[in-house]
């Protein structure tokens, strides 16, 4: 474990919606240049705590914090300078419809800085190339594949080079290939830039792609919080089951994957 | 391209190694000494920290003809993709300049995340030419593209009084109740709206209109002129507007997000008629209010001259009614029930047509609803001043 300054402290977090409590007091601590997949079935509260780190959501208790700073009111001027310093995909992309995949990219330039217009169109070429798909600056949204729509989440999320990027389930709705090289491009991109990347997903392909490290949530409660081999060396417990029965349900997917392992799907 | 000629120090063979890993594609050329640079270069110090913040309030470098740029990177230990962008620009302005671009002194880390920003960009791409008589080709392409819409417009009017008749005879794939249900919304929640508008119109025209018939002390004549617009003009072409506004916009929003999240294609692939199931209940549920409406609307409007013919201008009751009967005949209402039939399609029509036209995402829907209720608005005005004309030929 590095010895540095966590990148996002989450201490006794206790989250509901209404009366029903979604996270029991979870902590866990994020160190740069990782990539954490926060893991869990559907309705263990992963997204939940995804947007109560990036301050969607209000803790009912608990502190987060990131890059040092406590996360607060979204309108508040210290978190807004910690946002423009976290990239963000969601989980259907959430690029705005009415503006081109490049008018996408470059909003938060635009709204962000003052940088002249030839240096961001530059940089949307730039980021769009990183996600394989350079010359679809100039179609909309709605012209774009499923897996095309995620890789142009992902390079507006890059756009202010973001020291943090956070997936809301990236391969969610993809087939085995497509998030193959979703999951490629993530590693590519933290081994290029030394970004930390935090994902949830429940994808036990990714997982052991992308996984330096894993939160694994059960019913609000956080289970497991430790490095993918640990993980794997355990042998009971609900964290064993969720891998044992997705390693029967997707065997077969495994096998056809790994062969092309890294291919570009352009 | 990039060319390796350029290249004249010792570690060519480590350079070109790393340059083999790092950056096949990239076109940027690397000097740590710089021997063959023109004499005409001009050289440019970077700062320690090439960032959006440096780029941002900086000026971009010019770039001359046949004068090759030197960045001085000496002392450059961190860039981010701006800094990155910018050198990217300037080796391509300095290519179309015939010029080039010299990175000195640039530290390896610094150079390997140069190369990994930027070397998946595209290369040069020659400008699109235009083609002679362009012009004319995009009327063209727009005039197919009108002739097209119109098509499928009128396939699509074919269809709802395709399947909204005869139809019915092959196939019934409506739900049970669907019919009232679509009367309910349609109709019975437009009454109130509808009616009080025309009650109140009837009372500003009428006050309108005998200001100026009391100075010719023509008092009776407002009977005449209120129940006559009231019956012929303003009853269904009132209704017609509120209901476009009211009905027509929600059609197309229906259809339009129903054709969004696959509903459409969920329908015909389970062997349903979607047109029957969407459309015509709603062709004949507002087929069926309309003349209601109108008729009521026309009603509320009348009252509301009368209201104004007693209060106003002291005119009796009796003599009110009188002039009424008088002035009424069959063929007003009969006019009047076609042109609400007329409308309450025209209604249908549109707002369908707009709402399977949406191919796109969300926003498109907010778009189609807007354009369906202005050509609807548009078309049933039409649609009235046709109706002017036919009603006073002589027939």
């Amino acid at each position: 474990m590095p010895s540095t300054q966590p990148i996002i402290e989450v201490q006794n977090l206790v989250a509901k919606y209404g009366d029903k409590t979604v996270l029991h007091d979870v902590s866990t601590r994020i160190f740069p240049s990782e990539v954490r997949v926060i893991l869990g079935g559907s309705g263990c509260g992963k997204t939940t705590l995804l947007k109560h780190i990036i301050g969607l959501l209000k803790p009912f208790s608990g502190t987060i914090r990131v890059f040092g700073t406590p996360i607060g009111d979204l309108d508040s001027p210290e978190t807004t300078d910690v946002l423009k310093r976290v990239g963000i995909t969601y989980q259907n992309g959430a690029l705005l419809g009415s503006l081109t995949v490049g008018e996408n990219i470059a909003l938060p330039l635009r709204m962000h800085t003052t940088l002249p217009e030839s240096i961001i169109r530059e940089m949307v070429i730039m980021k769009l190339s990183q996600v394989d798909m350079p010359h679809a600056a100039d179609l909309y949204p709605g012209e774009l594949s499923g897996g095309m729509r995620k890789r142009a989440a992902v390079a507006r999320a890059l756009a202010m080079d973001p020291p943090l990027l956070f997936c809301d389930e990236p391969s969610a709705g993809l087939d085995p290939v497509t998030s193959a090289g979703l999951d490629d491009l993530l590693l590519r991109l933290r081994e290029a830039l030394g970004i930390t990347i935090v994902v949830v997903t429940h994808e036990l392909l990714s997982i052991q792609t992308i996984a330096d490290n894993i939160i694994f949530l059960h019913k609000g409660t956080l289970l497991f919080d430790g490095s993918l081999r640990d993980a794997r060396a355990l042998t009971r417990g609900p964290l064993y089951d969720f891998f044992e029965r997705h390693a029967e349900d997707s065997g077969s997917d495994a096998a056809a994957t790994s062969a092309p392992g890294g291919e570009n799907h352009s | 391209m990039w060319k390796f000629d350029t290249i004249r120090s010792w570690p060519k063979q480590a350079i070109f190694y790393i340059w083999a890993c790092l950056s096949p594609a990239a076109g940027i050329n690397m000097h740590e000494e710089s021997p063959d640079i023109s004499a005409h270069s001009q050289s440019l110090a970077m700062p320690e920290k090439l960032t959006k913040e440096w780029v941002a309030a900086n000026r971009i470098p010019p770039v001359r003809r046949e004068s090759d740029l030197v960045l001085d990177m000496t002392r450059t230990r961190l860039l981010d993709s701006a800094g990155a962008a910018l050198v990217h620009l300037l080796d391509r302005e300095c290519r179309r300049a015939g010029s080039r671009l010299v990175l000195q002194g640039i530290d390896r880390k610094v150079q390997a995340t140069l190369a990994s920003w930027t070397k998946d960009m595209p290369g040069e791409e020659p400008e699109a030419e235009a083609l002679p008589g362009a012009a004319l080709v995009a009327l063209g392409e727009q005039g197919l593209a009108f002739a097209r819409e119109v098509t499928t417009a009128l396939s699509v009017l074919a269809e709802i009084l395709y399947w909204g008749t005869f139809g019915l005879l092959k196939r019934r794939d409506y739900r049970r109740g669907v019919l009232g249900e679509q009367m309910y919304q349609l109709g019975y929640k437009a009454i109130g709206v509808t009616v009080s508008l025309a009650f109140l119109i009837g009372i500003v025209l009428s006050i309108q209109s005998a200001l100026q018939l009391r100075q010719f002390g023509a008092d009776v004549f407002l009977v005449a002129m209120v129940v006559w617009g009231m019956i012929r003009e303003i009853g269904p072409l009132m209704t017609a507007i509120i209901l476009a506004a009211r009905s027509g916009s929600a059609t197309t929003a229906e259809i339009a997000t129903m054709g969004v999240q696959e509903e459409i294609d969920a329908l015909r692939t389970m062997g349903l008629n979607h047109i029957q199931f969407v459309v015509v209940p709603k062709f004949w549920a507002i087929s069926l209010t309309m003349p209601v409406l109108s008729l009521l609307s026309t009603t509320f409007g009348i009252v509301g001259g009368f209201a104004v013919s007693m209060f106003y201008l002291d005119l009796s009751p009796a003599l009110f009614w009188s002039e009424l009967t008088k002035n009424v005949i069959l063929k007003d209402f009969v006019i009047s029930f076609i042109k609400s039939i007329v409308f309450a399609w025209l209604i249908i029509w549109i707002g369908a047509y707009y709402g399977f036209k949406v191919k796109g995402g969300a926003e498109e829907v907010g778009r189609a609803t807007t354009a369906s209720v202005v050509t609807a608005l548009f078309v049933i005005i039409i649609a009235d001043a046709i109706f002017s004309f036919v009603y006073n030929i002589k027939f």
